[in-house]
């Protein structure tokens, strides 16, 4: 019977598994390689330091010695063994056959190469605190008499050396990595936390706690700015929903009004109508209760898809004068029917950059009210003027002209907060003209005049 | 008699359309699905379509198309909640002749239909001729018998649009959209204006009256009988 393979996994904390940490164990094994390397080459460079001024020494003295009459020869040896108190230093003369004549070395090193260069060697030190084997830097010159001297230093501070190194890496390298790897533990759990944080508000954010802020510490660091920014885009969006919700109320008022003036009229002609003309006349007035409050949805739309719109890239050169002469061909008859007088002024010349369509509804929609608002007998002027480098189309009327209440309302916010929208003929017809004012980047104006006064700043500049 | 088809998912918004159309005399088979619909339009041989722009299974717009592919050219009206200006250009575009949104009243898909079964009299005509009236394009002159009728030149854009299409019912909004190529609704009675003036210079108070309003509806221009 054979167990069935078992998969054994370890799970390792959350915080090891981030990319934080990772890269902190990475740059702490840099770190530790740096180091290392750097060690070395200080022991290594070191090393060869001292085993070179060694070996010039002990060239050097045992030339000197060479040199010197054979009768100097002994007494230099010994002379040279007690001038050392640290006891590093070795000599020895042997004679012809080998035999050791002076010094403390016991015998001719076999392995020596006489009047080589200086090597490592193994000898046997005897001195009067006894015999020990030591593994030393040593040159050897046969004399002119053909005996052999040896000279050699001992370099156990390499050794030394090499241990101090060593305790040093222990000492200063494994805190460091400890340290390297509690600040990555560190880093990590805190970007983990941040980000845990973020997770929590974006949560709350999304299921509908639109007033949520991300967290921020004031840090200045890049989570920090981070959710600087995008609170900045959660303001603009609860901005924004804020109006549309608000633009859902007023649609829900406005249409609440005809719909149940409709609902209201057909219930009382079911019971009351007597007659099939009794019962159409109620089904006309509803509809037109209907219509109405379709031409509301439309223009609310229409406010909307215009204030979406990113059209900017299908505008064309569009020759203002001809919207302004045709707007005035188009309400001509309008105001004369009403025994009000259109005068149209548009002799100079202008071109500017837009959706033609749309400035015509909106010069339109401006000529339409001043109509609409200037009582029988009055006057109402459409005129196209240059001022400074701008074109300004300008409709005049002289009509009651508009309150300063309503003309704040009308430059604070022209429809969101503005509650004239009851009225279908001033609120969304100002609040179009604006919307289309704003796609095309050109200014828009109301003031009183002797009536009433709207213009638009048409500046090829500021597209 | 015509014969028409739509296509159009919503049961009731199906069932009232067939009734009216069927009272006025028309054909009408109905499809609730895109892929019925384009079956249908491809073997029943209609007059004329109307599409729903959103449907279940396909799009009204990819069913145009299709059928315009396949080089069927069966005048379509679109119908559609969808009723922004780009909508209605995405829909002419895919091969739809007219663009109705909704929701709209019963006469305007009527009046839409019938324009789109017949099509204006030839624009090479260069003298059209109703009744009395007549209009000539050349000299841009227009007289009612013997009588010569000073026009502007946006009242003569409006007769001559009327003459192409004598004896229809054209309906405000489409006034607006062809002959003064508005895309926006006005809001004060503007068409009714001009008509107006129109028909003061068409029709004098001794003569029988050529231009008609229809209550509620719009207008047509017929010859006196």
């Amino acid at each position: 019977m054979f167990a069935a393979p078992v998969s054994y996994s370890v799970r390792l904390p959350e915080f090891i598994r981030t990319t934080t940490f990772r890269w902190t164990l990475l740059g702490s094994g840099v770190f530790a390689l740096c180091i290392l390397l750097m060690f070395g080459l200080v022991y290594w460079q070191t090393a060869a330091y001292i085993v070179a001024r060694v070996d010039t020494t002990i060239a050097r003295d045992a030339d000197a010695i060479a040199r010197d009459s054979p009768e100097r020869w002994h007494e230099a040896i010994e002379e040279r063994l007690r001038q050392d108190p640290r006891r590093v230093r070795l000599a020895g003369l042997f004679g012809v056959d080998g035999h050791l004549i002076a010094g403390n070395l016991e015998s001719l090193p076999e392995q020596l190469l006489v009047d080589g260069e200086p090597q490592n060697v193994s000898v046997v030190r005897i001195d009067a605190r006894g015999r020990e084997e030591q593994t030393v830097r040593a040159v050897g010159r046969r004399l002119r008499n053909g005996e052999i001297l040896v000279l050699g230093r001992n370099v156990d501070e390499l050794s030394e050396i090499a241990a101090i190194v060593e305790r040093a890496l222990v000492m200063g390298l494994i805190p460091a990595l400890c340290l390297g790897l509690v600040a990555g533990a560190f880093l990590s759990l805190r970007a983990q936390n941040r980000v845990e944080e973020v997770n929590k508000k974006v949560r709350r954010i999304v299921a509908g706690e639109l007033r949520e802020r991300l967290p921020t510490q004031g840090l200045n660091d890049p989570f920090d700015k981070l959710a600087v920014i995008v609170n900045g885009m959660l303001d603009e969006i609860e901005t924004l929903i804020h109006g549309i919700a608000g633009v859902g109320d007023d649609i829900a008022h406005d249409l609440r009004t005809p719909l149940t003036r409709v609902r209201v009229s057909l219930e009382r002609g079911r019971e009351n109508a007597q007659t099939l003309q009794e019962l159409r006349a109620v089904v006309d007035q509803a509809i037109g209760g209907l219509d109405q409050s379709l031409a509301i949805i439309t223009a609310l739309l229409r406010i909307a898809e215009i204030e979406q719109s990113r059209r900017l890239e299908g505008f064309s050169d569009v020759a203002l004068t001809d919207v302004v002469r045709e707007v005035g061909d188009l309400y001509e008859p309008i105001a004369e029917d009403k025994r009000i007088t259109l005068k149209v002024a548009a002799e100079v010349e202008a071109t500017v950059r837009g959706d033609r369509d749309l400035l015509f509804e909106a010069v339109a929609n401006l000529v339409d009210n001043a109509v609409k608002f200037t009582p029988e007998g009055g006057a109402v002027e459409l005129s196209l003027v240059r001022l400074g480098g701008e074109s300004v189309v300008r409709v005049r009327d002289s009509g009651p002209g508009i309150s300063a209440g309503e003309r704040d309302i009308v430059a604070r916010r022209f429809y969101r907060s503005d509650k004239s929208r009851h009225t279908l003929g001033l609120g969304l017809g100002l609040s179009l003209v604006t919307a289309i004012v704003k796609l095309h980047g050109f200014g828009f104006a109301i003031s009183s005049g002797p009536g009433c006064v709207a213009e638009i700043f048409c500046s090829r500049a500021q597209l | 008699m015509a014969r028409v088809l739509l296509i159009e998912d919503d049961r009731e918004t199906a069932t009232e359309i067939m009734a009216e159309l069927v009272e006025r005399g028309f054909e009408v088979d109905w499809a609730a699905t895109g892929i019925d619909g384009l079956d249908k339009a491809r073997s029943g041989d209609p007059n004329v379509m109307i599409v729903d722009r959103l449907l279940p299974g396909m799009d009204g717009l990819t069913i145009i198309e299709a059928l315009r592919k396949g080089d069927v050219r069966t005048p379509v009206l679109v119908l559609s909640a969808l009723g922004a200006i780009d909508d209605r250009v995405r829909g002419l575009r895919s091969g739809g002749d007219d663009y109705l949104t909704k929701p709209f009243a019963i006469v305007e898909l009527i009046a839409r239909i019938e324009a789109l079964l017949r099509r204006p009299v030839d624009s090479r005509e260069t003298t059209l001729k109703v009744g009395p009236l007549e209009l000539d394009l050349l000299t841009r002159t227009a007289r009612r018998a013997d009588r010569v009728i000073d026009l502007l030149p946006r009242e003569f854009r409006l007769l001559e649009y009327m003459m192409r299409r004598k004896d229809q019912l054209l309906t405000r909004a489409m006034l607006f959209e062809e002959v003064w190529n508005y895309k926006f609704v006005p809001q004060t009675n503007l068409v009714d204006v001009h008509m107006g003036r129109l028909r003061h210079k068409v029709d004098n108070p001794n003569e029988p009256p050529m231009i008609h309003n229809v209550r509620g509806a719009g207008f047509i221009l017929r010859a006196p009988s």
